[in-house]
C-alpha cells in the first residue's frame, strides 16, 4: 500500500470529519452572515462542485457530436430524477443507468 | 401500550433506502479504483477513512493522474466544505437542548444523503432527533458503502470488460454524482459563483491542464463569492 495514498486519505478524511463535526461542537451561527469568512465558506462548496462537474464533463465533450448522445441523455436523466424525487442517490444511479442504456443503443 | 422501537433501530431502518443506493455506487468506486491502478486495500482505505463518494472518485482520478499530494488534498478538502452547513441545519430542526455529546462519533457519517434523510425523517415527523438515531442512520449507510467498495475492489478493474455498456454507465457515475450534488445545493445566490467557477475551469483546462483548471476554477469561484457582496 502506497504511503502517499494513505496520507491523502488521512488528510482528506480528517478534514471531512472536521467539516461534519465542528459546526455541531462550535456554533457557527455567531459568524456575521455577510462577513468575508461566511461568504467565502458559502461560495467555496458550490464553486468546488461546479468546477468538478465541468472538469468531468469536458473529456466527454471531445469527439464528434454524434457520440455525445449518452452524455446529454444521462444529464437529462439526472436532472429529471432530481426534480422528481430530490434524491442525490436516485438521480446518480438513474443518470448512470440512462447513460449506459444510451451507450448500448449507439 | 405499544412498544416503540429503540431510536438506534429506527436509524438503521431509515438507512435502508440509502444503503440500497450506496452499495452500487460504492461497487462502481471499487471497480473504478482498481481499474485505475489502486490496490483493493487502497480503495478500502479511501472508503473507510474518507467516506465521501464524490471526494473518493476524484481522489482516484487525481492519484491515477499523478497529481501532487498537496494539490490533490487541497482540491478534495475544498469540495468537502459543503458539509459545514449540515450540522447547524440539523440542530436547528432538532430544537433547543439537542444533545451533541457524542457527535464526534456520529458526525463522521453525516454524508449528503444521511443529512438529507435525517432532515426528511424529522421534517415529516417520522423520527425525532437523538444521537442513537443519528448513529444508526450513519452506521447503516456506512456499512453499505464499505461493503460495496469491498465487493467492487475484489471483483477488480477487469470485472466489467465483457460488458461495455455497464462499464460506460459506471464511468458516468462520477459526472452524474457531481451534477446531482450541484442540483442539491443550487440556489439563485450561487448562480454567479457557479458560472465563474465553470467558465474559469473550461478556460484554464483548455489553456493548461485539467488539474490547474480544477484549482483555478475553485479559487475563482470562491473569490467571486467575496466580490458579490460589496453592494
Amino acid at each position: 500500500m502506497r504511503a502517499d495514498v494513505v496520507a491523502l486519505a488521512l488528510m482528506v478524511g480528517a478534514a471531512t470529519w472536521a467539516f461534519r463535526y465542528l459546526p455541531l461542537r462550535f456554533d457557527l451561527s455567531g459568524l456575521a452572515p455577510h462577513g468575508w469568512l461566511s461568504r467565502l465558506l458559502a461560495a467555496t462548496g458550490p464553486a468546488a462542485i461546479a468546477t468538478l462537474f465541468v472538469a468531468s464533463v469536458l473529456p466527454l465533450l471531445r469527439g464528434p457530436l454524434m457520440d455525445q448522445g449518452p452524455l446529454w441523455i444521462g444529464c437529462a436523466a439526472v436532472l429529471g430524477l432530481w426534480v422528481w424525487q430530490r434524491s442525490v442517490v436516485l438521480a446518480t444511479l438513474g443518470g448512470a443507468l440512462a447513460y449506459g442504456i444510451a451507450f448500448a443503443g449507439i | 401500550m405499544p412498544q416503540s422501537r429503540p431510536p438506534f433501530l429506527d436509524g438503521i431502518l431509515a438507512a435502508l433506502p440509502i444503503a440500497l443506493g450506496y452499495f452500487p455506487i460504492a461497487f462502481s468506486f471499487g471497480v473504478g479504483a482498481t481499474h485505475a491502478g489502486l490496490s483493493a486495500g487502497e480503495a478500502m482505505v479511501f472508503s473507510v477513512i474518507i467516506y465521501s463518494g464524490a471526494a473518493q472518485f476524484l481522489a482516484v482520478a487525481l492519484v491515477a493522474g499523478g497529481a501532487p499530494l498537496l494539490v490533490a488534498a487541497f482540491t478534495l478538502i475544498a469540495m468537502g466544505l459543503r458539509h459545514l452547513i449540515y450540522g447547524p441545519a440539523l440542530l436547528k430542526l432538532a430544537g433547543q437542548g439537542a444533545s451533541t455529546r457524542r457527535a464526534w462519533v456520529w458526525a463522521f457519517g453525516l454524508t449528503d444523503e444521511v443529512f438529507g434523510a435525517a432532515l426528511g425523517e424529522m421534517a415529516r415527523g417520522r423520527a425525532r432527533f437523538s444521537e442513537p438515531f443519528m448513529l444508526g442512520l450513519g452506521l447503516g449507510a456506512y456499512a453499505a458503502w464499505v461493503s460495496g467498495t469491498l465487493a467492487g475492489a475484489l471483483a477488480g478493474g477487469g470485472a466489467l470488460a465483457g460488458y461495455p455498456a455497464v462499464e460506460a454507465g459506471l464511468g458516468f457515475m462520477l459526472t452524474a454524482l457531481f451534477l446531482a450534488l450541484l442540483l442539491s445545493i443550487l440556489t439563485r445566490a450561487h448562480l454567479p459563483v457557479i458560472a465563474v467557477a465553470g467558465a474559469v475551469t473550461v478556460a484554464v483546462t483548455l489553456a493548461g491542464s485539467a488539474t490547474t483548471g480544477i484549482l483555478a476554477g475553485m479559487i475563482a469561484g470562491a473569490l467571486s463569492g467575496l466580490a458579490r457582496r460589496a453592494r
